[in-house]
């Protein structure tokens, strides 16, 4: 579609983000049908969750305590989460954009038709790869299978990618290439019993509330915490170490902690030699990594250095879990690899309350990866380019090899060929790249040269504005499937409500998509049971074997590990137990990597380095969670993060308003005025949309191996708007439209007349 | 009912200092049968532009409170598993006095309902022997319900129930943690007043300053910002 | 008047007894228009005066109550503690505006629920309405005699004297004579939605006691059937039982009496203090404000933090404070933001985080 037909506002006005404050029926009338036991739809550690039915809607949430990993624990997301069902924005019926209105509703005959002879038509005109396929992470396994079986056979595209990509897939690089598997170590389990963690650029208090039960699990134990962060999160604020690591200098900390471990010989030389390759390359690398000159790379103040040193070397056990914060970078796969030496240096793997993890921040991040939604690779964690891998499932799948596409573009790449005009036509599936996307500016002009943008999902995100078929998927809630979380455990999410209105479980559009497109024979599934099965039997033999799972055995189980290789095998929570790796010779891949600068550093005309991620109270692009009023209130806009130190050089007070701006784009907003950040450092959360999107500003380079871009820095000047008409807070009711009630006040300063001493 | 043995056995146990601010607790407290959409939980920021430290506050169900004996409707009822009720629909005559003589600053008033609501530790889920919602929801344990042998078998803090307001000493239902070599929790209000006001120490334990602990070069960026020319830049 | 709260509780229970008996005696012109049927009734009202006034005293002598009557006498009445004020508004203003949305159309039980508002409506109105018509029978202040040459024309007779003259075909008269079978209907609505809300309301089953909240709602209906029994008796089956049921009405009359001093029917008498806190908020908002010693933000009228402090002497409760340098610090003086926050800040420091 071209450019929108109406302005934003009126997409807005129409389609939400509308505030919802009150269950379906209300307060007082909240006795439910039945309840059902299933799983958070938001982040990768998938609490369990028991959610209220009544008379087909979810009314509300009891905590579910049997479930092992969060034991009825649930952030304020989880908490409110059920209120996105019944929301009033909730699409129910296929619409097809309109000139006048913006949208018409539709038949769902009308939408599958245009879809299809939109697909046909730029295919015969353009080639079977200028039609791209974008899926998320925050759906099922078994969507994450049928779409990338859809994109093979139905469309035969190579160019079908997720936004994950957007999201881990350094660590899953890295953790391929070290260890030839892209899996969390251990279960979260192992944490407690860990002497000495590391929680490297991840602010789970914020991002995974629930695992810092874990946390201070192991410091009631004893356990001392590293926090590495450009600002003081929630969980930094009382670690015993706090390393404020300047952003995108991350493999030059890690590389100067080694050097200390080196040094006082703090490594386990019997498991270097043993077990892995590469430790000589590594320890001559990190020679030159002196405390000195490590700080003066990372801002991280030699002392601090050598105190980390001191508390990683000698512990027994020690547990690494890392976020966005290292892998959101042009050299994400080379910090995760940097920081892994720190693992296998100490030979801390394997065992009991020892490890490493990347937490996963999609609901299926981990899952999402597995199973062929991804441009190169095919279900099992299989290689699409591999000649065996692509033979076994082309056979699986009764398809002539030679049939299958090979390697694909990556997600934003995928965006850059659009706009390049070599991508002509996209379905997407709960992704929302306007607002998730780096530089939104020219994801917007890619969006508008699209021949044909058709969008599945459950309200009109921002990305879908721009759609010419919007067709209505199914909420997590209103379908069945697996998922698998950060640590590696498939669970199970059980159906609370169908589906409202006209809207579709999302499994079944694929399928009606798919047979529309001659390919029903490959396609014809009595329902996500039989894709879950289906998948199963595909990961045979590959990494991520599933093939010793069943729904019923999932449940029973509390979830079950992979690799799962038959239905006697127990699951694998802790992996190498046994000291083999899944690489070739079994042995773990060592690197080590010279500190590159980023991407984008600052200079004289953007002096100042900026920095995104996230809240507590908002998930992503907050499709779902800017729907909630009581979420809203509790954060209702971005804020910018900078130090007095900072400000008071700019000019700027706590609740100025400030101009952002990067060589991409520019932000007002307000200055909230912390000590808890760099100084030389600004911090934009990115969950808003249009002029409030973080992303505006954000950079596009990629980490050439795991084509993950540079959301973590850039380079960014800060302006102070002298006559801005909002001052303070008040701008934060607005868009909300409602006085923003959230019970955490920002204390202003005592008056003058009694701060004086 | 509830088995009278619940409330002896087990206990609420606030660690404050735990705290991640996430508001979980706050947003589930909303949810309970007794609060009908309206939060009786505090969570705030201490100060933030110093800090991200934030604290849970849940009514301590003191022995004698001091919000029931300012009343002056007889509307705050204590029950017998020591309970401290929200105000009396019917006798709540919106004075505000618990509000402000609450020596935690727990109750809240509703003004539109011209009724006082708090924390009453989720009666409609204690009393049928679940846990209060705000325990139970809590991702780092500032707020836990459960056995004192448990918590004193777990954790390194020591739970009391006993604070000192100056020469008014409080006992309550509800523990907190604190170190060992506490018996109480002294309120300490001059420890924070300077003179006639309260001043927060330019640094204190729980709220670190990265200008303090970091290596930045603030004046290369300000010459940066003003567009003055700087002979090489940082790595 | 004694300082004895139980003494001069006991003293203004047995006045008001007494002039509940001297009402009833020169109300009913000597006993005159005095109906002996309803015997029992006045003896009743004339113990429970006695228990409404007692209760109600030892209520209104506890400090906090006290305070807040004596400030509502002063407002009316002048005296008292002054503020700093801008365009304070008159306190018998207030309390009359104050009575009209709090009493009569229970405002603030509407913002609470719709549900519960039309419920509590039903029940206030109807009881209302049908003490109204029952005590000045009871007393003999009212009665009803045929005028002379018709026997058709009713005439309504208070404390002697004809107030109306109606005919008994008149809609006033069906009014009149079916005034309690009207507030009847209105308590049955009333009552039927508070038990359904009793039965279902999972946060009322929670909290809700026996004696607070079911018994009054029992003891209401079961005046209100026998009641109608008594009526439906005599009009339809020509008195069946009507001889045993006037004794069960009369038990169940005498109970409810009996425990409104005693049980959650109380309020009614208590709100009276709504009226004196009402108009004290209000002055109070325009005055002087005081300023939290740790937030610096504004948190109450100081007229409410001092009295406080007198209130709080008064309660044995001694939240006072020593600086260092020997400065007395009133914990009143910190806004309830301000002690969480204080708190946090010293339980934190005990754990050094």
């Amino acid at each position: 579609m071209a450019k929108l037909a109406l302005p934003e506002e009126s997409y807005a006005d129409q389609f939400g983000p509308h505030l919802n404050y009150t269950p379906e029926g209300g307060w007082d009338t909240r006795e439910p049908d039945k309840l059902v036991d299933t799983h958070c739809c938001f982040c990768g550690v998938q609490c369990g969750i028991t959610l209220k039915v009544k008379e087909n809607r979810v009314i509300g949430f009891e905590p579910r305590e049997d479930f092992p990993v969060n034991e009825g624990k649930l952030c304020p997301k989880g908490v409110k989460r059920y209120m996105q069902n019944e929301h009033p924005d909730r699409l129910k019926s296929p619409l097809i954009a309109d000139p006048l209105t913006g949208f018409r509703k539709a038949s769902w005959d009308e939408a599958y038709s245009k879809t299809v002879d939109e697909i046909n038509r730029i295919q015969a005109k353009y080639g079977k790869d200028s039609f791209a396929f974008l899926g998320g992470a925050s759906m099922t396994n078994e969507k994450a299978y049928l779409n990338g079986k859809f994109a093979r056979i139905a469309l035969q595209t190579a160019n079908i990618d997720y936004n994950g990509r957007l999201c881990m897939v350094s660590a899953g690089a890295a953790n391929k290439i070290a260890f030839g598997i892209d899996r969390a170590a251990s279960p979260w389990e192992d944490i407690p019993k860990a002497k000495v963690i590391i929680l490297a650029g991840t602010n789970l208090a914020e991002c995974f509330p629930v695992l810092t039960k874990f946390i201070w699990k192991a410091r009631d134990n004893g356990a001392k915490i590293i926090v590495i962060d450009p600002r003081v999160t929630p969980i930094a604020r009382t670690a015993d170490l706090y390393l404020p690591v300047k952003p995108g200098r991350d493999s030059a900390l890690a590389n100067g902690i080694l050097h200390q471990l080196i040094k006082n010989n703090w490594t386990d030389e019997g498991f270097l030699a043993n077990h892995t390759d590469g430790w000589e390359q590594v320890a001559e690398t990190v020679e030159k990594y002196t405390p000195e000159y490590t700080e003066k790379i990372t801002g991280v103040p030699a002392a601090s250095i050598i105190k980390a040193g001191e508390l990683w070397g000698p512990p027994e056990t020690s547990m690494l879990l890392h976020a966005r914060g290292i892998e959101h970078h042009t050299k994400g796969v080379e910090n995760v690899l940097s920081y892994m030496n720190l693992v296998l240096a100490t030979g801390r793997i394997g065992r009991e309350g020892c490890g490493y993890g990347a937490i996963t921040g999609q609901g299926n991040g981990q899952g999402g990866r597995e199973h062929g939604q991804r441009c190169n690779q095919l279900p099992g964690g299989r290689d699409i380019n591999n000649k065996d891998h692509r033979e076994h499932i082309a056979n699986f799948w009764g398809v002539e090899e030679s049939s299958l596409p090979y390697e694909g573009l990556t997600a934003c790449e995928i965006i850059d060929a659009i706009e390049e005009g070599k991508i002509k036509g996209l379905l997407s599936i709960s992704f929302n790249p306007l607002v998730s996307i780096p530089d939104s500016n020219r994801t917007r002009k890619a969006l508008e040269k699209l021949e044909y943008f058709g969008c599945i999902d459950f309200f009109m995100n921002e990305t879908a504005r721009y759609a010419d078929v919007v067709m209505a998927g199914s909420l997590q809630e209103e379908d069945e499937g697996t998922v698998t979380t950060g640590e590696g455990r498939c669970v199970k999410l059980n159906q609370s409500v169908t589906p409202p209105g006209d809207a579709k479980a999302d499994w079944k559009i694929i399928c009606d998509l798919a047979e529309r497109l001659g390919k029903k024979d490959y396609f014809d599934y009595t329902g996500p049971g039989q894709i879950f099965d289906e998948l199963a039997r595909a990961s045979a033999g590959g990494v991520n074997d599933y093939s010793g799972m069943s729904w019923e055995r999932i449940e029973q189980e509390n979830g079950v590990f992979w690799p799962c290789k038959g239905e006697s095998h127990p699951g694998t929570p802790r992996l190498f137990e046994d000291k083999k790796f899944y690489t070739p010779n079994g042995k773990a891949q060592m690197k080590g990597f010279e500190y590159r600068p980023p991407a984008e550093d600052v200079d004289a005309e953007y002096p100042i380095i900026f920095t995104t991620g996230r809240v507590v109270s908002q998930y992503l692009s907050g499709t779902q969670t800017r729907r909630i009023g009581s979420l809203v209130d509790q954060y209702p806009e971005p804020l910018c993060e900078l130090h007095p130190m900072l400000a008071d050089h700019l000019g700027i007070q706590d609740g100025d308003i400030l101009k952002v701006s990067s060589r991409r784009g520019h932000i007002i907003l307000p200055a909230q005025v912390v000590k808890t950040i760099r100084p030389d450092t600004v911090f934009i959360p990115y969950h808003w949309a249009d002029k409030k999107a973080a992303n505006q500003l954000t950079n596009r380079e990629l980490d050439p191996t795991s084509k993950i871009p540079e959301f973590k820095v850039c380079a960014c000047k800060v302006e102070k708007i002298e006559d801005a008409p909002n001052k303070k807070y008040e701008l934060a009711g607005q868009i909300a439209g409602k006085p923003p009630s959230s019970p955490i006040k920002f204390y202003p300063k005592p008056p003058e007349h009694l701060s004086a001493r | 009912m509830v088995s009278p043995s619940f409330f002896q056995e087990n206990e609420f146990f606030l660690d404050q200092s735990r705290c991640i601010g996430c508001q979980a607790c706050v947003q589930a407290c909303a949810e309970c049968d007794t609060h009908r959409g309206h939060a009786m939980i505090h969570l705030e920021y201490i100060d933030r532009p110093t800090g991200v430290q934030t604290a849970p506050v849940v009514c301590m169900h003191c022995e004698d409170p001091t919000c029931a004996q300012v009343c002056p409707a007889d509307a705050i009822k204590q029950d017998d598993d020591g309970i401290v009720h929200s105000a009396a629909k019917p006798r709540c005559v919106s004075c505000s006095n618990c509000v402000i003589a609450c020596p935690f600053g727990v109750p809240k008033m509703n003004n539109g309902y011209e009724l006082m609501m708090k924390c009453d530790m989720c009666y409609d889920r204690t009393s049928l022997g679940k846990k209060p919602m705000c325990a139970t929801v809590c991702p780092s344990d500032a707020l836990y319900f459960g056995k004192r042998e448990d918590i004193e078998r777990i954790r390194q803090e020591k739970p009391v129930n006993e604070f000192q307001f100056g020469l008014q000493t409080v006992k309550t239902k509800v523990n907190m943690m604190t170190a060992q070599e506490n018996e109480n929790i002294p309120v300490d209000v001059a420890d924070f007043m300077a003179g006639a006001t309260f001043t927060l120490p330019e640094t204190r334990t729980g709220a670190p300053d990265v200008a303090n602990t970091a290596v930045f070069d603030l004046p290369e960026i300000v010459k940066l910002a003003k567009n003055e020319p700087v002979e090489e830049l940082q790595v | 008047m004694s300082q004895n709260p139980k003494a001069r509780a006991f003293t203004v229970g047995t006045s008001l007894s007494l002039a509940t008996v001297a009402g009833i005696y020169f109300g009913s012109g000597m006993l005159e228009h005095f109906d002996p049927a309803l015997f029992w009734y006045a003896v009743a009202s004339v113990l429970a005066a006695y228990a409404v006034g007692y209760r109600f005293t030892l209520w209104a002598s506890r400090p906090p109550s006290r305070m807040y009557f004596k400030r509502g006498m002063q407002m009316i009445f002048g005296g008292g503690p002054k503020y700093k004020s801008n365009n304070a508004p008159s306190a018998a203003g207030e309390i009359a505006k104050s009575a009209a949305t709090n009493f009569a159309a229970q405002n603030f039980i509407r913002e609470r629920s719709y549900f519960r508002w039309i419920m509590h409506l039903c029940l206030s109105g109807g009881c209302t309405l049908a003490f109204a018509v029952t005590f000045p029978l009871v007393f003999g202040w009212l009665h009803f005699t045929t005028a002379p040459d018709n026997a058709e024309i009713y005439n309504v007779v208070a404390f002697g004297v004809t107030v109306r003259t109606f005919s008994i075909h008149s809609i006033e008269a069906t009014l009149a004579f079916n005034a309690l079978n009207i507030s009847a209907v209105f308590v049955l609505i009333g009552l039927f939605m508070a038990g359904y809300r009793r039965l279902t309301d999972a946060g009322e089953r929670a909290t809700q006691t026996f004696y607070e909240d079911i018994l009054p709602l029992i003891l209401i209906a079961a005046v209100t059937v026998t009641g109608i029994a008594l009526t439906i008796s005599y009009k339809f089956f020509d008195g069946l039982y009507h001889g045993s049921m006037v004794w069960v009405h009369l038990l169940s009359v005498v109970a409810l009496i009996f425990y409104i001093p005693f049980g959650k029917l109380f309020h009614m008498f208590q709100r009276t203090c709504a009226l004196c806190v009402t108009a004290y908020k209000k002055k109070g908002a325009k005055e002087e404000q005081a300023t939290c010693l740790v937030t610096g933000e504004e948190f109450a009228s100081q007229r409410h933090v001092d009295d406080l402090k007198i209130v709080l002497d008064e309660l044995g409760l001694n939240y006072r404070f020593t600086t260092e340098d020997g400065k007395e610090v009133h914990y009143q003086d910190i806004s309830p933001q301000g002690r969480r926050r204080l708190i946090a800040l010293n339980q934190g420091k005990l754990l050094k985080r």
